[in-house]
């Protein structure tokens, strides 16, 4: 069933693509059949355990599989990433070949949540690459071609100190294939750790993204299609957080664990820094470009604590983050579409005309800035949990992006939709009150009942903790 | 040995018939011959066989690095456009054809030797086929310096000899006359190879030459070169060992450097085969890199004779970058095999150049050659940024407006369109396309076959446990009631045992860690997949057999 979900955005991505002419509908009905599928799994799926699972040889010789199953922390986010897709095709009023790139994206980012293999993992996460170009050069703004080089250099040079990790954690550590299961019991010692880590970690915290790696983000959002589809996409992008879980610590704990301290210095400098950079930001793709950033901060900070709540915030945060930043991006979309612009400053109070709107962009403002009952907050709040017993002089910087947070979004919102001016806009159409109504109920649902999906990561990161003595 | 003959013979008699039929009519005898031979190579695949004493080996080494010769030479003759169809073109190519063949497939020093000749006379005249300035030069050079070459290879021929009393490889010697020997062969092959520092004439021998040729040296020559790289090292590596090192540096290093300072396509694609040449060498030390290098070859032919096509479509002669621009938006079949072949070249996944250059370095990583990898990488890194620069030109880049209305008005220069690339070509393109996308997606399709005789670790390895299922084994047929399950565990753990979705009862490991289960009731004949669980795992290792009546 997962190998079925898995190719099916990549098929229709690619018809879509060749023949655009099966419009819109089409590119509807993949994306919600994936995430249908995504769902009954969810509910069927055994909540231990790895479920889905598909194993044959790939390249049987060399010890590489084609290799997907999802536990619960796959689950979950494969399950964000469907969700957000389905949105993002729904509502970005992007040409009709976009749709289709978006779709082929969608196979990069589920296939990442869903290898067991080690080489597997690393093809569709540099697979994502491909179609994420595509949609910034050939539907981008006028300076995109610098934008492009600048996104491809980061993340082409990061992940190929990746690749040479990925050969040296297995023969280096011993094992005699790809296979996770097979990685894991041969984690690596010593230095070969330190160096293996290393090399995950340039091409990881590119996509987390952490400070200074973070720099090709901000022009990335810029100069994309100004629909929002290609920022929902790339906020789906920021897969560096699950990697690191997944394959990066467990794999070389020594070497993560020599790490640590300057991890966890970077990660609070991010969110700090980040959300500094979003208050100077004069438009919203920027503002929720370095946003986005100062978010991830707050997660790698959780995740580089090495303890069991500070691994579950960061995975909660990063699924939520998904939804509601994928949400904020689309939500910008609907605003361009109305005033022709994304600056934040000429136009101002549109709340008189667009009072639903308004209504819409402050629940998800909302949401950003971490208010408890809604998706933001479990997440920031545990991971910051788990950071605080690491190091609690930087949790309290990290702690600070959450008030610049509120500072930076409200006063964005503020002036767009109040203060005086009552520019007329037209109000939400049918189309994207289903937006709203299918949004803000994820967002309600993450917010309120974080226990559906933090029990099932609990587990996960139990173990995760106690790879690094924190079982606690 | 069938193929021997089918391409010998034919390039005889069609030599002598071509003086009476049709030039075009040559180009498709050609075409027929070589796609004949590839045919009889197929046929005969991994049935090993030694003719002359042991002068000609027919081996898998042999056979895969040959069908990527000939795969070259085949898109060389369909593809090429040299201005003034003339026959001995074909023909040339039809012999060159041969030597490579007998490259591949010999262990002798002297046969090899007579194959290098066999295979660069006709290139040298071959190169100069334009009849211009550049295409003379290119054929001087590529003349004056293969003669140095194949000096140098010959002189260490002697030297072999002397050392060692023999003709053959695989008969390694020792002391400083050995050592002089094999690095001068080293050299001699270095040059074919193109890898850096005897490389120098490549780009400009590239340029000069007609694109067809270009592509024949780039993919068809090199395969044949590897080939006999690769029989040498089996003993060269502990004589090499720092010299090949050394090369290889050397020529990752220039090739991706001198690549990124061109700025016309021909001659970057001399600078990237220079550097695919040095990714190619990182396979050459763990002396069982023969798959991976005939895969890696085959998939930097379907990259590169896509890009080459491409580029001779457009002219046949230079192709500044700017002649690129909008390519995409002009002929989108152009467009698009030319980006797919960037990708491919850059080695992003799931290309096939990424399976390509992962099986090298896979090799390169058993045989613990890290600082080389970290270097293959980062270069590779720089390689990523030339490629994909093309790649933004020609796919991304809108043609500017002024230009597409001197276009409009015939100011500009014809810009080729799908009518220029023959018929043939389109359809050799639309194949290529096609074979890059299958062999993507499932690169086992390829290696499998050139691996075909290595040992496979398709037994399944378990996915988060020490659990597996050791008897039966996967995919057997066996008699119910007949056999039991076995496999191995950690001692005292508890695992469940799973018939498809039904629970058949759990089992201990036994002390020394290994475990059997008696199927108790009698299995239904049919297939059943049986999986063994740790206790409160979702899945685990399973075999699938089917079991018959008793």
């Amino acid at each position: 069933m997962a190998d079925i979900a898995l190719f099916l955005p990549l098929l229709a991505g690619v018809s879509l693509v060749l023949w655009p002419g099966l419009g819109r509908p089409f590119a509807w009905v993949a994306s919600g059949g994936v995430f249908v599928l995504s769902l009954v799994m969810f509910f069927l799926h055994p909540k231990e355990g790895i479920a889905y699972l598909t194993q044959t040889p790939l390249l049987g010789p060399a010890g590489i599989y084609y290799a997907v199953g999802l536990d619960n922390a796959a689950m979950f986010l494969w399950l964000a990433v469907s969700f957000t897709v389905f949105l993002s095709v729904w509502v970005a009023k992007a040409p009709t070949r976009m749709l289709g790139y978006a779709l082929m994206m969608e196979t990069g980012l589920l296939g990442i949540f869903a290898a067991l293999d080690l080489v597997l993992f690393y093809v569709f996460f540099e697979f994502t690459l491909i179609p994420a170009l595509l949609m910034l050069g050939l539907y981008g703004g006028r300076e995109r071609m610098r934008a492009l080089y600048t996104f491809a250099l980061f993340t082409l040079v990061g992940s190929l100190p990746m690749l040479a990790a990925i050969l040296a954690a297995r023969f280096l550590g011993g094992a005699e294939s790809f296979l996770i299961g097979d990685l894991y019991n041969h984690p690596l010692k010593g230095v070969a750790a330190s160096w293996v880590f290393l090399g995950f970690f340039f091409a990881l915290a590119v996509k987390t993204p952490l400070f200074p790696l973070h720099a090709w983000l901000p022009s990335f959002h810029q100069e994309n299609h100004p629909s929002g589809l290609a920022d929902a996409m790339g906020t789906l992008y920021k897969v560096g957080i699950f990697a690191f879980f997944r394959w990066a610590m467990p794999l070389a704990p020594e070497g993560f664990q020599g790490l640590q301290p300057l991890l966890l210095t970077l990660a609070a400098f991010t969110a700090i820094y980040a959300a500094w950079a979003a208050w100077g930001a004069k438009d919203w793709k920027n503002l929720l470009a370095y946003g986005g950033i100062s978010h991830m901060g707050l997660a790698a900070i959780g995740l580089f604590s090495g303890t069991s709540e500070g691994a579950v915030g960061a995975l909660f945060l990063l699924g939520a983050s998904f939804v509601y930043t994928g949400g904020m991006f689309l939500f910008t979309g609907l605003l361009y579409e109305r005033t022709g612009t994304l600056e934040i400053g000429p136009v101002r109070g549109l709340a008189k005309s667009a009072p639903a709107l308004a209504a819409l962009g402050m629940i998800l403002v909302m949401s950003m800035i971490g208010l408890p009952g809604l998706a933001g907050f479990p997440g920031e709040f545990m991971a910051l949990l788990g950071a605080y017993k690491a190091s609690p002089w930087l949790t309290f910087v990290a702690f600070l992006s959450v008030i610049a947070a509120a500072a930076y979004a409200l006063t964005a919102y503020q002036k767009v939709f109040h203060e005086s001016e009552n520019r007329a806009v037209p109000d939400m159409t049918l189309q994207e009150w289903s937006f709203a109504v299918v949004i803000v109920a994820a967002i309600a649902l993450l917010g309120l009942y974080p226990k559906l999906f933090t029990q099932l990561l609990q587990p996960l990161a139990k173990a995760f903790a106690a790879l690094f003595g924190g079982a606690a | 040995m069938i193929p021997l003959l089918i391409l010998s013979s034919a390039a005889t008699v069609l030599t002598l018939l071509a003086l009476w039929i049709p030039v075009r009519t040559t180009k498709w005898l050609t075409a027929g011959t070589i796609i004949a031979a590839i045919g009889a190579i197929l046929v005969g695949w991994n049935q090993p066989a030694e003719y002359f004493g042991g002068l000609f080996r027919w081996d898998p080494l042999a056979q895969g690095l040959t069908l990527v010769a000939l795969l070259g030479v085949l898109w060389a003759v369909v593809i090429g456009r040299h201005g003034g169809e003339r026959l001995e073109y074909y023909l040339l190519a039809l012999y060159a054809a041969v030597g490579m063949l007998l490259m591949a497939s010999t262990p002798n020093l002297v046969v090899i030797l007579i194959a290098l000749e066999a295979l660069s006379l006709p290139l040298y005249v071959l190169a100069t086929w334009r009849r211009d300035a550049p295409s003379y030069e290119a054929g001087l050079k590529y003349f004056l310096l293969g003669a140095l070459s194949a000096a140098i290879f010959l002189y260490g021929i002697a030297l072999h000899f002397g050392a060692t009393g023999s003709f053959n490889v695989g008969i390694a010697g020792s002391g400083t006359l050995y050592v002089a020997a094999m690095v001068m062969l080293l050299i001699g092959l270095a040059f074919k190879a193109s890898m850096v520092p005897f490389h120098w004439w490549t780009p400009d021998v590239y340029q000069g030459s007609p694109t067809g040729v270009s592509l024949l040296m780039a993919t068809a020559v090199k395969a044949a070169a590897f080939a006999a790289l690769v029989r040498l090292t089996t003993e060269g590596l502990p004589a090499w060992g720092a010299a090949l090192t050394l090369v290889i540096v050397l020529t990752l290093i220039f090739g991706n450097l001198g690549a990124l300072a061109q700025t016309e396509a021909k001659r970057l694609l001399a600078y990237s085969s220079i550097a695919h040449a040095g990714y190619v060498g990182v396979g050459l030390f763990s002396g069982t890199g023969g798959p991976a290098i005939s895969f890696y070859l085959l998939t930097y032919l379907l990259g590169t004779g896509l890009a080459f096509a491409v580029l001779s479509a457009i002219s046949n002669g230079t192709v500044p970058y700017e002649r690129l621009r909008g390519l995409f938006g002009r002929n989108r079949l152009l467009g698009v095999g030319f980006g797919l072949a960037m990708l491919s070249l850059a080695g992003l996944p799931p290309f096939p150049g990424f399976w390509g250059k992962l099986l090298v370095f896979l090799e390169g990583a058993k045989a613990h050659q890290y600082a080389l990898l970290v270097l293959a990488l980062v270069t590779s890194a720089i390689a990523a940024y030339y490629y994909l620069r093309l790649f933004g030109l020609a796919v991304l880049s809108r043609q500017p407006e002024h230009e597409r209305e001197e276009d409009r008005a015939g100011v500009l220069p014809p810009w080729p369109t799908a009518t220029t690339a023959s018929a043939t070509a389109r359809w050799a393109m639309t194949l290529a396309m096609v074979l890059i996308g299958i062999l993507g997606i499932l690169p086992f399709l390829g290696y499998r076959a050139f691996a075909a005789g290595q040992p496979n670790l398709a037994a399944r390895v378990p996915l988060s446990t020490n659990v597996s299922i050791t008897s039966p084994s996967d995919g057997a047929e066996v008699p119910a009631g007949e056999f039991s399950l076995q496999g191995t565990g950690k001692p005292g753990e508890a695992l469940e045992i799973y018939d498809g979705a039904t629970k058949l009862g759990t089992v201990t490991v036994g002390q020394n860690g290994g475990w059997s289960f008696a199927l108790e009731p009698v299995p239904s004949p049919g297939t059943h997949t049986y999986q063994a669980r740790q206790a409160g795992q979702a899945g685990g290792p399973s075999v699938t057999v089917k079991v018959t009546a008793p």
